[in-house]
């Protein structure tokens, strides 16, 4: 019998799981871009109403030089397709393919609403035209669904996919090389229960992704995964949460200020 | 804060016990369709909601998730294998091992519903080895391993096409029955397509979801019957045959204590049985040596050949 023909290389033979001995040094693929969500359930779902000041406001920051792209949620359609998906016990993997076309939509619509300003609706693979479209000013938009699909994990306790739109975010900055993931939504950030259920929550304007597993609340205004993926990022450390129904805090955002609620790593 | 309501939409109190209180609109049509369950947009938040259970909850609640849970999951193709060739352990070494694999599962296929994924092998190492040394992101090495294993499948492909077998796309499953009608054998795409979005690994910079895992997922999500790890050894040893004489072979064993004991050196991903440990579909993962024939087509006869591991009853 013939002997396995195996290219030199530190890694021939290995199995290819946990760490390796090589020496690892990344690199930033564009750290300068911004990555933004526009959250479907707190924003998309409000209509022009919230929409279109925060369009203003993206619009007025890639006026002054900077780069952003955005990404979009998926809101009450998503959340009513699971619904009836669960009832039907369908796997994980085809909940996650049926949330894939929620964000879709959304992310179409804020193209056909950018595209005089530049906007450009973009699919998965399409980070490798970045550097075009940014260059010529335009404003990517694309669904914050990760490509995982049928290959989407069960998690214990949940049909829902544990991957969504903010996990795309957060994963789309940690390829990219950004520091921070800017997720507009229609609260001023982290609290400690529900605000819109229990009055009596309380703001958290810092907090670390540590500081936020212990506390182990039943509720997050962010998924799980992203906070338990954050320590061990090698790009993205920060996560900020931004009211996008206050005027001007997407705009501070952008430009990098330290508004609405930080998780960092 | 948000005033005004498109008039059609139900304007419902904050309460979900309270019924939602129907709009005029909805009157008009609730004497058309009387019959029919209604779907109903809600607001009063600003928002504008479709009602559902998940209406205007947080996926992040735990409680809430819980309710979309039972205990089984949909089985739609519980009469496929899926059967994963090794891209180090069978295509590394060409043509001596190749051949005598493809002759038996042109045999086999007449009889059973497979579908067939194949690994990539020393050149997805390679590339590995080049992109951790140039620093790329984990998405990035993520994004380029899948043209490794396609390679191995386009081979495949073309020694097992005179046979009756096609390339798969990406996730086209809902045209299997119609391969399965006309003989055909598909050919799935093995790793999965995490690509830029791989999310960071617990350990390391190396993706966690190759192609072992790619494949248990795609048999785990349609529900099927078992999946067949081709490899070049007898099964699953305690430390690897290659180089311990004294390696003792699993050859039934259950995952639970698989993961509890793990040998000293996996053959397969340890991200694959991790999936499994949450996973509720399937039951029964073998690894066979594909260098000796016969035992692929034992494996699907339902024979217990090189390590059998099976999950304990999840349902």
């Amino acid at each position: 019998m013939s002997e396995r023909r195996t290219i030199d290389s530190p890694l021939a033979g290995s199995t290819l799981t946990g760490p390796s001995s090589l020496d690892y040094n990344p690199v930033a693929v564009m750290p300068d871009v911004r990555i933004v969500k526009i959250g479907g359930q707190s924003i998309m779902d409000r209509g022009r109403r919230a929409l279109f000041p925060i369009l203003d406001e993206i619009i007025e920051a890639r006026r002054r030089g900077i780069q952003v792209v955005l990404l979009a949620g998926g809101g009450t359609r998503a959340r009513h397709i699971y619904a009836i998906a669960s009832e039907l016990e369908m796997p994980t993997g085809i909940v996650a393919t049926l949330g894939k076309y929620i964000p879709m939509q959304n992310a179409r619509m804020l193209q056909m609403l950018l595209a005089k300003h530049g906007g450009l609706y973009i699919l998965p693979d399409d980070f490798e035209k970045l550097p075009l479209y940014l260059q010529l000013g335009c404003v990517p938009v694309m669904s914050g669904m990760p490509p995982f699909g049928y290959w989407e994990k069960h998690e214990e306790g949940s049909r829902i996919p544990p991957h969504r739109t903010d996990a795309g975010v957060f994963l789309s900055c940690e390829f990219l090389g950004v520091r921070r993931a800017i997720f507009i939504k229609d609260e001023d950030g982290l609290y400690s229960d529900d605000p819109k259920k229990n009055p009596s929550a309380t703001h958290i304007p810092r907090i670390t992704a540590r500081e936020l597993v212990e506390r182990n609340l039943d509720d997050l205004i962010i998924e799980r995964v992203v906070v338990d993926y954050l320590p061990r990022a090698r790009w993205c450390k920060e996560l900020q949460i931004v009211n996008g129904l206050k005027p001007g805090q997407v705009l501070a955002a952008l430009e990098g200020q330290d508004v609405g609620t930080i998780i960092s790593a | 804060m948000w005033p005004v309501e498109a008039h059609e939409l139900v304007l419902a109190p904050q309460s979900q016990t309270k019924a939602p209180q129907f709009g005029r609109l909805c009157c008009f049509f609730g004497g058309i369709f009387r019959e029919q369950r209604m779907t109903k947009l809600v607001g009063g938040d600003g928002r504008t909601h479709i009602e559902s259970r998940l209406m205007r909850e947080s996926l992040q609640n735990r409680k809430v998730l819980s309710q979309t849970e039972s205990e089984r999951d949909l089985q739609i193709f519980p009469d496929v294998s899926l059967v994963s060739i090794g891209g180090q352990s069978i295509f590394d070494r060409g043509k001596d091992a190749i051949l005598p694999l493809v002759a038996e599962i042109a045999e086999v296929k007449k009889r059973h519903k497979i579908v067939i994924g194949v690994g990539g092998g020393t050149r997805v190492r390679h590339t590995v080895s080049i992109a951790m040394d140039l620093g790329l992101p984990t998405g990035g090495i993520a994004q380029l391993v899948g043209a490794m294993e396609e390679l191995n499948a386009i081979l495949l492909n073309a020694l097992l096409a005179p046979h009756g077998s096609m390339p798969m796309q990406r996730d086209h499953f809902w045209d299997l029955p119609l391969y399965f009608d006309a003989g055909i054998t598909p050919i799935a795409i093995s790793v999965p397509p995490f690509h830029f979005w791989e999310p960071p690994p617990l350990e390391g910079a190396v993706p966690m979801h190759g192609s072992d895992f790619g494949l248990f997922q795609l048999a785990e999500v349609l529900g099927m019957k078992q999946v067949i790890y081709v490899k070049d050894e007898d099964g699953l040893y305690d430390k690897d045959p290659k180089r311990h004489r004294d390696a003792k072979r699993y050859t039934k064993v259950r995952l639970e204590e698989l993961v509890a004991n793990p040998p000293a050196e996996n053959i397969l991903d340890e991200e694959m049985y991790r999936t499994w440990l949450e996973a509720k579909n399937l039951q029964r993962v073998v690894i066979v040596n594909g260098l000796k024939r016969g035992e692929l087509t034992r494996a699907l006869d339902g024979e217990d050949v090189g390590t059998v591991i099976t999950k304990g009853a999840a349902r």
